[in-house]
C-alpha cells in the first residue's frame, strides 16, 4: 500500500479552505471565543530574580482591590497538582521536577509565584502588581561554562552538581580510524538562544460542562491528546471527564507543543471555583518563560584524507537545558537531536559523541522548529566549508565527495537511522545548476570586494527528521510520546465524508490538505470532505502536530483508514451487485465495476444501505456504519532532504547583512499540495534567516533576561527575506504509506548554516572564520576589526 | 446613587448606546472614566470606559469584533492595525478614551457585501495566509498603501509592510498578494474611469 500510483487530487495546489474566515478576520482563536458569564480571569505574578530563595509573600493588598477574587501562591497547589517531572528513560538523564507554581525557590526570571483570580483582565494585571513577594537572591548561574564551574551554585540539591544529561555514544573501532587519517580540523561552533515567537501568545479557556461533571479546557496547542493525558495524570482525574480542544491557533512552532503550568492550573481551579476560568499570555510572559531553544556549543573534530573524504568524526556538544524539564521533552529533545542528526546526508561511517547538557537559571528549554538540526548542521556544513579551504577544493565538491550516492539507499547512517530514500546529490547538483554557483565562483574574486561589498556565496546540504513513530521517540528516551496518529473517516448517510483526525493544525492547511487525502482515496469531491480536528472528544488519540508529522502520520494514517471504509463499501456493493469486489472502484462519487462507471451505485445510495433508510438489507455478517478508525504508527523516521545556497553581501561600513539572491531545492517525497509545501519552505526559511542574522534571547551573567520585549528580540521583517527561487524533486519515501515525507523544518534547518556559510565566504578575504550565530552587525564589524588587526 | 444613573434619568440614550459594565466591573470611581463615541464600520458605538482603556480592548470586547488580534501590546508586531480616520495605526497604542468621534475601520469593515476585498481575494490566491493571526493587520496596511499607490513596485510595498510581523508566511507570498491585488485595482478603476467617460 505504501506505492499509490493512481493519485488524483493529491499533488494539486488547491486552495485553501481556512482562508475564506481567516481572511475575515472570523477566525476563532482562544482570547475570540465567548466566554461564560462569571468567568475567572487570570494574572501570574512573575519572579523578577533569576535564582532566588521566597521568604513571604503578602496578598493583602492585592485581595483588597474590588474585583480580587482570590490570590494563591505556590503552597496552595501543593497536592492538587503533581509537579512536572517528564519521564525520560534515557542513559545518563537524571530527573529534576517543576511545581507549577514556585512554592520555596525560584530558578529563573518570569518563574510563576503566585496566581492572581479576578473579574476582568484588567483587574488581574492591577493586583499582580499588588502582590509584594519578599525574595532573599541567591547566586545565579546563566551561562554553560558557568554551571559547569566547580564553584558555580548548584541549582538542585538533589543532583549535586548542574548536569542534567550526558550521553555517549561511537561506532566500533573509532579512535583507531581517527588516528589512522592524515588531516584533522577542528572546530567550535556556538548557537544563540532562540524561541519561536509565534505572533498569538499562549492561552487557554476552561469552562465546566454545566450537566456532567466534565471539563472543556480550550488551549493554543499542538497536542491536545497529549495535554489531556498530562492534566489527568499531575491532576489525578480520570481522562474520561476531560475534554481538550485547540481553536484556532496563531502559530505554534514547536513552542505549543510543550504542556505548561498554566494549562493545568486552568483546570485546577475551574474544579476549585466551579466557575469558568481564562487566561491570556502576554508578549513579555512569552518570551520570558514559553520554551526558548538551542543555546548549543559544538566542539568537532572532522579527520579527512587528501581527497576530502571525511572519515571521522568526534563532536563535544554542550547544551544548556535552563531552570527546569520542559514538559515532556526536558532539554533532552535538542541535545540528543542535534548529535544524532550531525551526519545527515554525508556517509559518515566512523562518528563519535559526547553530549552534556546543564541545568541554569534561565527559561527551560525545549522544541523550536529544527529541533537540534539547524545546530548540527551549522557544524558540520561549515567544516565542509573549512575542509574545501584546507585542501584548496571548492566546498561544493567537497560535500559532492561525501555524500550518501543514490545507489547506496536504503542506508541506514552511523547512529542506526535508515535513510529510506533520498536524492542528496541530485538536490546539490540541482542547487549548484539554479544557483549558477559554479559561475559565480568563477567571477568571484580573491578578496571577495565587489562595489564596496565583501560578497560570498553558502550552502547548506541538510536532512529532516520528519514523522517519527514510537521506535524513534523510545530511542531518545520519551518514554510518553506515543509516535502514532489515528483518523476516524466517516461515510454520512448523505455519502459526504467527515474526517475526525488526532492531530491540531496551527496555519499549516490541515482542513484543506487532509481534505485531499481523503477526497483522492475515496473519490468523492473535495468539497464533500469535512476535517474535524484538535478535539480530544471528538477524534480518536494520537500524538499530535510538530516535529514535521502532521502529513506524513496523518496523511498516512487517513489513506489507511480510507482503504478500510473503501473496502466494506466495496463488500455491501459487491453483495448487491453479485461482483467480487476487488473489481469494483471509488470515483466520482461512486462504486462501479471497473470500466463500466453506468452500472454501479452512488455512494449515497450504499450509505443509504448502510445505516438502513432503505429496503435493501446488509450484506450477511456486516455491521451497520460506514466508517473506520486508524492507528498509525510510522517507521522510527523518515528522511525528507534538500538543498540551500545564498548569496550574502557584508557591508564593511556598518556590518549589516544583504541576502541578494536564495535558491532552494527541496523534496518532501510525495506532495500532497505545493502551494502549501512552498508555504512551509518560505516561513521555515525566514525563520532561519532570523536565527542566522539577528533573534537571541539574551541573559545577562546573572540571569536576568535582557530582552522580553519584540523591539529587543529582533524578529525578521519583510525587508530582511528575499525572494525564494525554489525547485522541487519528488523521491517517494518506501517505508511510509503513501511516500510522504515531512516538510515544516527543513527550510530553518537549510538556512542557518547556509547563511553563515555565505557570510564566512565573504569575509573569508579577510581570513574570517564564521564561528557563532546570530549574525548581527557588531558582531561582524569586531569580526573585520580583529582581522585588520 | 451614582452620577451615571442621574443621568440615565433625564436622558434617553439612543439604542446604539449602552454603558457597560466595563467601569462598574473594574471598580473604578467616574473620575477615572470618559464617555466616548466612536464609528466602527459605520455603526456608532457609545460607550462609557475607563480612561485606560485601549482601543483594542474596545473593539474587541466592547464591541465585539474579534477579527483585530492582541499580538504585542508593545506595538510592534502590527496585528492590531485597524483604520483609523483612514490611517492604518495600531489599536493597542491608542486609549479608546481619547478617540471621541473616531472613525474606525476593522477587518470586519472590509469585505463588502460579503465578497472579498481584490486584497483578500490576492491573499487567498497565492497563499499569504497561514495562522492567520496576523493577518488582518496585513491586509488593513496593504488596502491604506493601495490607496495612494496605484503601481507599486515589489519594493514599495515591501517597504509599506516593514512594520508588520509574519511569522508563518516568510513574507514572498505576501508581497506577491499585494502586488497582484494593486495591478487587479488598477484594472478595476481605469474600467471605472471607462465607465464615467
Amino acid at each position: 500500500m505504501n506505492a499509490i500510483d493512481d493519485w488524483t487530487l493529491v499533488g494539486e495546489s488547491i486552495l485553501r479552505r481556512e482562508d475564506a474566515y481567516l481572511l475575515r478576520g472570523q477566525g476563532k482563536f482562544v482570547d475570540d471565543l465567548p466566554v461564560p458569564q462569571n468567568t475567572v480571569h487570570l494574572g501570574f505574578v512573575c519572579s523578577p530574580f533569576a535564582h532566588a530563595n521566597i521568604t513571604g509573600i503578602d496578598i493583602s493588598r492585592a485581595v483588597a482591590l474590588p474585583g480580587v477574587i482570590d490570590v494563591l501562591t505556590g503552597n496552595d497547589f501543593v497536592g492538587d497538582i503533581l509537579p512536572f517531572k517528564p519521564d525520560i528513560k534515557i542513559e545518563g538523564y537524571r530527573e529534576i521536577s517543576r511545581p507549577v507554581v514556585a512554592t520555596d525557590t525560584v530558578r529563573f526570571v518570569g518563574e510563576y509565584v503566585a496566581v492572581v483570580l479576578a473579574e476582568t483582565p484588567y483587574i488581574a494585571q492591577d493586583a499582580i502588581e499588588l502582590v509584594d513577594v519578599e525574595y532573599d537572591p541567591l547566586p545565579a548561574v546563566a551561562r554553560i561554562e558557568d554551571a559547569l564551574d566547580r564553584e558555580a551554585p548548584v541549582i538542585f540539591e538533589s543532583l549535586g552538581d548542574n548536569v542534567i544529561f550526558k550521553s555517549h555514544f561511537e561506532t566500533e573501532g573509532f579512535a583507531d580510524h581517527f588516528a589512522s587519517v592524515e588531516h584533522v580540523l577542528e572546530g567550535e561552533f556556538h548557537l544563540g538562544r532562540v524561541t519561536g515567537v509565534p505572533i498569538e501568545p499562549r492561552g487557554c479557556l476552561g469552562v465546566i460542562d454545566p450537566v456532567a461533571d466534565s471539563y472543556t479546557l480550550w488551549t493554543t496547542t499542538q497536542v491536545p491528546h497529549v495535554v489531556r493525558t498530562a492534566i489527568a495524570d499531575h491532576l489525578r482525574l480520570p481522562e474520561s471527564i476531560i475534554r481538550v480542544v485547540t481553536p484556532a491557533v496563531g502559530g505554534g512552532f514547536g513552542v505549543k507543543s510543550h504542556i505548561y503550568p498554566d494549562e493545568l492550573i486552568v483546570v485546577a481551579l475551574m474544579r476549585r471555583y466551579r466557575r469558568a476560568v481564562k487566561w491570556i499570555q502576554d508578549r513579555r510572559e512569552e518570551l520570558l518563560s514559553d520554551a526558548h531553544a538551542r543555546e548549543h556549543i559544538h566542539r568537532i573534530k572532522v579527520a579527512v584524507d587528501a581527497e576530502a573524504v571525511i572519515q571521522a568524526v568526534e563532536l563535544k556538544l554542550q547544551t544548556n537545558g535552563g531552570a527546569y524539564a520542559n514538559y515532556p521533552f526536558s532539554c533532552t529533545l535538542e541535545a540528543t537531536g542535534a548529535a544524532r542528526m550531525l551526519p545527515g546526508p554525508y556517509r559518515i561511517r566512523n562518528y563519535k559523541y559526547d553530549v552534556v547538557s546543564v541545568v541554569t537559571n534561565t527559561a527551560p528549554t525545549g522544541a523550536y522548529r529544527g529541533t537540534g538540526q539547524p545546530s548540527c548542521f551549522l557544524a558540520i556544513e561549515s567544516m565542509m566549508d573549512r575542509i574545501g579551504r584546507e585542501l584548496n577544493i571548492d566546498p561544493a565538491d567537497v560535500r559532492l565527495r561525501n555524500l550518501v550516492q543514490p545507489e547506496e539507499f536504503p542506508y541506514v547512517n552511523a547512529v542506526g537511522v535508515r535513510y529510506d530514500t533520498g536524492s542528496y546529490k541530485e538536490s546539490l547538483e540541482k542547487a549548484l545548476e539554479i544557483s549558477g554557483y559554479r559561475e559565480y565562483k568563477n567571477r568571484q574574486p580573491k578578496d571577495r570586494l565587489i562595489d564596496g561589498k565583501y560578497r560570498g556565496i553558502g550552502i547548506c546540504n541538510y536532512t529532516e527528521v520528519s514523522g517519527t513513530g514510537a521506535p524513534g521517540w523510545r530511542v531518545r528516551g520519551f518514554a510518553k510520546m506515543p509516535g502514532f496518529d489515528s483518523s476516524r473517516v466517516v461515510i454520512e448517510p448523505d455519502g459526504r465524508v467527515a474526517v475526525y483526525l488526532s492531530q491540531a493544525d496551527a496555519g499549516q492547511g490541515h482542513y484543506t490538505t487532509f481534505a485531499q487525502v481523503a477526497a483522492d482515496r475515496l473519490g468523492v469531491a473535495w468539497s464533500d470532505v469535512t476535517v474535524i480536528e484538535g478535539d480530544t472528544s471528538k477524534t480518536p488519540f494520537g500524538t499530535g502536530t510538530f516535529a514535521s508529522r502532521g502529513s506524513v502520520v496523518g496523511g498516512g494514517s487517513i489513506i489507511r483508514c480510507c482503504e478500510k471504509v473503501s473496502a466494506k463499501v466495496k463488500r455491501i456493493v459487491g453483495e448487491m451487485l453479485e461482483i467480487d469486489p476487488s473489481d469494483l472502484v471509488l470515483s466520482d462519487g461512486r462504486v462501479y465495476p471497473l470500466g463500466t462507471p453506468d452500472k454501479g451505485l452512488t455512494l449515497k445510495q450504499v450509505a443509504e444501505t448502510a445505516y438502513s433508510m432503505n429496503d435493501i438489507a446488509m450484506p450477511e455478517g456486516e455491521e451497520h456504519g460506514l466508517e473506520a478508525t486508524d492507528y498509525y504508527d510510522p517507521p522510527m523516521v523518515t528522511m525528507a532532504n534538500g538543498t540551500h545556497v545564498v548569496q550574502a553581501a557584508v557591508d564593511p561600513g556598518d556590518g549589516t547583512v544583504e541576502i541578494e539572491r536564495y535558491f532552494i531545492v527541496h523534496d518532501c517525497g510525495r506532495v500532497i499540495n505545493p502551494m502549501i509545501v512552498r508555504g512551509q519552505i518560505h516561513g521555515a526559511t525566514a525563520q532561519g534567516i532570523g536565527e542566522a542574522l539577528m533573534e537571541e534571547i539574551v541573559y545577562d551573567e546573572d540571569g536576568q533576561l535582557l530582552n522580553a520585549n519584540l523591539l529587543d528580540y529582533v524578529l525578521p521583517l519583510v525587508l530582511d527575506i528575499p525572494d525564494m527561487e525554489i525547485a522541487h524533486i519528488e523521491t517517494p519515501s518506501i517505508d511510509t504509506v503513501g511516500g510522504i515525507k515531512g516538510t515544516a523544518e527543513g527550510g530553518l534547518t537549510g538556512a542557518v548554516p547556509a547563511v553563515a556559510n555565505a557570510v564566512c565566504d565573504a569575509l573569508s578575504g579577510l581570513g574570517i572564520n564564521i564561528s557563532r550565530v546570530p549574525l548581527r552587525p557588531s558582531f561582524i564589524l569586531a569580526q573585520i576589526d580583529k582581522a585588520a588587526g | 446613587m451614582s452620577f451615571k444613573n442621574l443621568v440615565g434619568m433625564f436622558f434617553k440614550y439612543p439604542d446604539t448606546t449602552r454603558v457597560t459594565g466595563a467601569v462598574e466591573q473594574n471598580g473604578r470611581n467616574d473620575n477615572d472614566s470618559a464617555t466616548v463615541q466612536l464609528t466602527i464600520n459605520g455603526t456608532v458605538y457609545k460607550r462609557e470606559v475607563e480612561s485606560r482603556y485601549l482601543l483594542v480592548d474596545f473593539i474587541r470586547h466592547e464591541v465585539g469584533l474579534k477579527g483585530t488580534h492582541i499580538g504585542c501590546e508593545h506595538g510592534v508586531c502590527g496585528a492590531c492595525t485597524v483604520l483609523l480616520n483612514g490611517n492604518s495605526a495600531r489599536s493597542c497604542l491608542q486609549f479608546a478614551a481619547a478617540l471621541d468621534g473616531a472613525q474606525i475601520t476593522t477587518i470586519e469593515g472590509i469585505a463588502e457585501d460579503g465578497d472579498l476585498h481584490p486584497v483578500q481575494q490576492a491573499f487567498h490566491e497565492l497563499h499569504a495566509v497561514q495562522c492567520g493571526y496576523c493577518t488582518p493587520g496585513f491586509l488593513l496596511t496593504s488596502i491604506e498603501f493601495l490607496r495612494s499607490h496605484a503601481n507599486p513596485t515589489r519594493e514599495d510595498i515591501r517597504r509599506a509592510l516593514v512594520n508588520n510581523v509574519c511569522r508563518c508566511t516568510g513574507y514572498v507570498n505576501i508581497v506577491e498578494a499585494v502586488h497582484k491585488a494593486a495591478s487587479q485595482l488598477c484594472h478595476n478603476s481605469s474600467e471605472y474611469d471607462r465607465e464615467q467617460t
